[in-house]
């Protein structure tokens, strides 16, 4: 072994903390809160252990040091990867809200010895994932992160559909993995390397055909239109922080991510950005126009959810097509803002279900009188979803915009055109969302007095969704600090 | 900080301290809510007559700070003299709704969220008008389409007005994404996002990207005036609107999108760029004028009698500002300020009428003279004023328009139409007047005695619509002013 060991540490805190939060809870018989707690520690520490990876890289070529394992062509090597570490800083943000607000939503239920766990697992595959230096360790991590979302989905065990989601969402993702073996094996034949680094000076058609397996794989994991019939039944029966971490996070970074392999496979960054254009526009029309006719909340969010693929995936095409470095970091900055804006909103989500057992969107006809937190917090992350100024997704959009304007060219033009056109369609989905929470409702529960009955929102949260709203607010109203840090990591993204 | 850029900066954020006092004061009564929104609404209306002395001085206020450096976007905010006139307008049409809302039985549930919405709605305007950065002028923008939406959402009447709502919603905001569009291929494309700076380079972005850029701010700026065909949301929104946002909306909302357009396509481009566009907007401002006055003059509902004129009076405006002459252009801002006054006067009537007779169709009305003696002699008033009768007001921009329709150098014929259109307006304001105030009273069981808080602001703009008539010379020369200083004596 050789190299830095800080370079692992991240990853050692997260698996080695889910394993130990695991034993001290059952040994402690620890309750969910202070699991809760426990988490966000590990959490911290694991922030804490990235940007300290971050500050020891001297040199601005993190291959040069920035590793640890073992200095052979068959060995275990993980390199620091510093796109990785932006995506993984901001799923540890998402991972500790959503560890707060499980304090409360979990209190029903007894199996948060298992729960905490694996969202960390969760973290630490996708952690795993970027770090990682060859195909079979990535196929590894692949699918620590297929398990480990499996059963976070399914965890409502009793609900039959959500067992049958966390089984669509393992079949789903079990498909991908077995076409990313197939990549691995077409790789394999080519050049009797797994070492990426070996890979990408002998590419050809089969290591080609293979980035083929890889990219096919990654869009499954991020739900790409056709690829997606998972989303909706996954993000509609995960217990909704999961499926805020999910949507927000995860199912994104395999777009990321995917770019990262496929370019050392031999794929051209021409012809990633076109795919990556051609099945956006799909995505993005899809999305918005399904979403128009959702009757649960949370099926509403998922189609939502695929919607903001597509503008994600636009604004990656154009950076790799035209290779634009303004459409790179818009599309950085649309990561972070629908991380924050779509966690948000399956929290709000969460607390509607929590109160009102139910998801159905008639049920939360004049909610805002019985519960005003999840309805303003909520509408503010429709209104950011749907790229209302000063929030957030605005400037992600301006951002997006930007780019594609300062190209001008034609295919980028279209592109934008069927931009504007499905966030428009998605406006008469939001907009019809967010009234109907403040829309005067018959079914109001009142005291004797009559005066109409409030619930009590837990603090715990409510602090989580605060937090988010604060943070969906502060990137829409003050972006600089967040682009200076994207422009900073820019610097080091490897591929481009 | 000078002083100067102190008093700037009031205007938009005395407003917001208004704003999150309100929200916070969730127990505030509606006449406590109201005294908060109208202190602070106060102080954006009386801000600008301190700076008048500092705009005397030949130099626009300007204030600015970085935003967003590494975009190259500022929070910049400048006054000149031709946003004093817009801003103006639209603070006192808001302050006139804001007082006659507490007549008004909307908004008595969450009044400090309604009035706090009402003070955005404003917000959203001034900011517009003050806006010298491209991307604080769209984010003031959206404020006011927002800011309106949830008051129509949240206030209007009927069970349709989710729908009247989401129509007006998306409607008016495919026309501010083609702005958005616009603004952002500006800022790319010349380096700066700065009006000044823009004005100063648009004109050598080639002659295709600009005929291209004209075309989409026209069209967006267009559905904001709802002019025809882009008018569909506008007769609904007012209509299911409470009547104190109906005013506002087509008082002075309507007026942004003739801002817009005389800030970008005709402020920033050359005269040449502008020219193969003159002929469209006389058309289209034709047509509007003659479609909503024929409009107004089928309807049956007065509170879209009303609306439909708002659709005929902004075609006039277009004529005016496509003639591209000074005469015109002068007409037409003129126009918007005259229109404001006429509109909002004859919206307090129609509420005033409504209250009192409770049926909202012209044919179930008659006779209320008898119970409304005031109103009638306001409603008199405002009539003769939107059919251009002299000394009123709307008589010189009017004439301004024509004059400028004359002078463009293009067919006569179309301001021929234009001037025999006209005749119009004349029909559908004195069937306005007859059918609702002359005759036998429809129905019986009116009443008479309307709420002060509604009689009063309906006089005050009666008498200022007097005032503005007798005595149009401060406001012409503000208008003249503020034309050469951000068209530099193109026009």
């Amino acid at each position: 072994m050789s190299g830095s060991f800080s370079v692992v540490l991240p990853i050692v805190i997260l698996v080695g903390g889910a394993f130990g939060m695991t034993s001290i809870t059952m040994f402690l018989r620890l309750k969910n809160k202070a699991a809760a707690v426990l988490t966000i520690l590990i959490l911290l520490s694991a922030l804490v252990a990235l940007i300290y990876v971050v500050d020891r890289a001297p040199d601005p070529d993190p291959s040069a040091s920035a590793f640890y394992g073992v200095l052979s062509p068959d060995g275990i090597l993980f390199k620091v990867d510093y796109l990785g570490i932006y995506l993984i800083s901001v799923a540890i943000l998402v991972g500790i809200f959503v560890s707060v607000y499980s304090g409360e939503s979990l209190s029903r239920d007894h199996r948060f010895v298992l729960y905490y766990p694996l969202i960390l697992l969760t973290i630490s595959g996708l952690l795993g994932l970027f770090f990682s230096t060859d195909l079979f360790n990535i196929f590894l991590w692949v699918e620590l992160t297929t398990v480990s979302s499996s059963a976070l989905i399914a965890f409502r065990y009793h609900h039959e559909a959500a067992v049958k989601a966390g089984f669509k969402y393992l079949i789903m993702s079990s498909l991908g993995g077995m076409i990313m073996m197939l990549g691995v094996y077409f790789t394999y034949r080519s050049t009797g390397s797994l070492a990426l680094s070996v890979i990408s000076d002998h590419t050809d058609l089969f290591t080609r055909i293979g980035a083929g397996c890889f990219l096919v794989g990654f869009w499954i994991k991020a739900g790409v239109f056709p690829l997606h019939t998972w989303v909706p039944d996954v993000y509609s029966q995960a217990p909704s922080a999961i499926s805020g971490l999910l949507a927000g996070v995860m199912s994104k970074s395999m777009l990321f991510l995917a770019p990262a392999v496929c370019l050392r496979l031999g794929m051209s960054s021409s012809e990633l950005g076109l795919f990556y254009i051609l099945f956006a526009c799909m995505n993005m029309l899809f999305g918005s126009i399904r979403l128009l006719k959702q009757d649960n909340i949370r099926r509403f969010l998922a189609y939502s959810s695929i919607a903001h693929t597509g503008y994600l995936m636009f604004a990656l095409g154009i950076g790799f097509l035209y290779e634009l470095e303004a459409a790179i970091t818009a599309s950085l900055f649309l990561f972070v803002s629908g991380a924050v804006m779509k966690s948000l909103a399956f929290l709000a989500a969460g607390i509607y279900e929590y109160y009102l057992h139910s998801s159905d969107v008639e049920d939360l006809k004049g909610v805002y009188r019985r519960m005003s937190l999840p309805a303003v917090t909520g509408s503010i992350a429709l209104a950011g979803l749907a790229g209302i100024p000063i929030l957030a997704g605005f400037n992600g959009k301006w951002l997006v915009f930007s780019a594609v304007l300062e190209i001008s060219e034609p295919m980028a033009l279209l592109g934008l055109a069927l931009f504007l056109l499905s966030s428009v369609i998605s406006l008469g989905g939001y907009l019809p969302m967010l009234a109907i929470q403040f829309q005067p409702s018959n079914g109001d529960r009142s005291d004797n007095a009559g005066t109409p009955v409030r619930d009590r929102i837990s603090i715990w949260m409510a602090l989580p969704t605060a937090g988010l709203v604060a943070l969906v607010v502060l990137l829409g109203v003050i972006p600089s600090p967040w682009l200076r840090l994207i422009d900073w990591f820019m610097d080091w993204v490897s591929f481009l | 900080m000078k002083i100067t850029e102190l008093l700037l900066t009031g205007i938009i954020l005395l407003p917001v301290s208004g704003i999150i006092l309100m929200l916070l004061w969730r127990k505030a009564s509606k006449t406590q809510a109201a005294i908060v929104a109208i202190i602070s609404e106060g102080f954006a209306l009386v801000i600008p007559i301190i700076l008048l002395a500092e705009l005397r001085t030949g130099q626009p206020v300007s204030f600015s700070v970085p935003w967003i450096p590494m975009l190259g976007i500022s929070f910049s905010l400048e006054l000149n003299w031709l946003s004093l006139v817009f801003l103006l307008t639209e603070v006192l049409v808001t302050l006139a709704a804001m007082v006659y809302s507490l007549g008004e039985k909307r908004g008595e549930k969450a009044s400090n969220f309604y009035y706090s919405l009402l003070l955005l709605f404003s917000l959203g305007m001034s900011g517009t008008t003050l806006a010298e950065d491209v991307f604080l002028f769209y984010v003031f923008w959206e404020l006011m389409l927002i800011a309106s939406v949830l008051l129509i959402l949240i206030w209007g009447s009927g069970k349709n007005r989710s729908r009247v709502a989401l129509k007006y919603f998306i409607i008016t905001h495919i026309g501010s994404l083609m702005v958005l569009v616009c603004l952002i291929t500006l800022q790319v494309q010349t380096g700066t996002a700065s009006l000044t700076a823009l004005a100063q380079r648009a004109g050598s972005l080639p002659p295709g990207m600009q005929q291209f850029l004209i075309l989409f701010f026209l069209i967006g700026f267009c559905v904001k005036m709802a002019i025809f065909p882009l008018h569909i949301w506008l007769p609904d929104a007012h209509t299911v609107a409470p009547m104190p946002v109906t005013i506002v909306l087509a008082a002075a909302m309507l007026a942004m999108g003739a801002y817009g357009i005389l800030r970008f396509p005709i402020a920033l481009f050359p005269v040449q760029s502008m020219q193969p566009f003159v002929i469209w907007m006389m058309v289209a401002g034709v047509i509007s004028e003659i479609y909503g006055a024929l409009m107004a003059l089928a309807e049956k509902h007065v509170k879209r009698i009303i609306a439909y004129s708002s659709v005929s009076q902004m075609g006039y405006i277009l004529f005016g500002l496509g003639s591209l002459t000074a005469q015109g252009i002068m007409g037409g801002v003129m126009h918007v300020v005259y229109h404001a006054i006429v509109k909002t006067l004859l919206f307090m009537v129609v509420g005033i009428v409504l209250h009192a007779a409770r049926e909202k169709y012209i044919q179930d009305l008659g006779g209320m003279a008898k119970l409304l003696p005031v109103t009638t002699i306001c409603a008199a008033i405002g009539v003769l004023g939107i059919s251009a009768m002299p000394p009123l007001g709307i008589f010189t921009s009017e004439w301004m328009i024509f004059t400028g329709g004359f002078r463009s150098g293009y067919p006569v014929f179309l301001t021929v139409i234009s001037l025999i259109g006209s005749l119009f307006t004349v029909f559908y304001a004195l069937r306005f007047f007859g059918k609702i105030f002359l005759g036998e009273l429809k129905p019986s069981d009116s009443t008479g005695n309307p709420n002060k808080a509604l009689l009063v602001p309906t006089i005050a703009v009666t008498v200022f619509l007097l005032v503005e008539g007798l005595a149009p010379a401060p406001l012409l020369t503000w208008v003249m002013r503020g034309l050469s200083t951000v068209f530099g004596g193109a026009y």
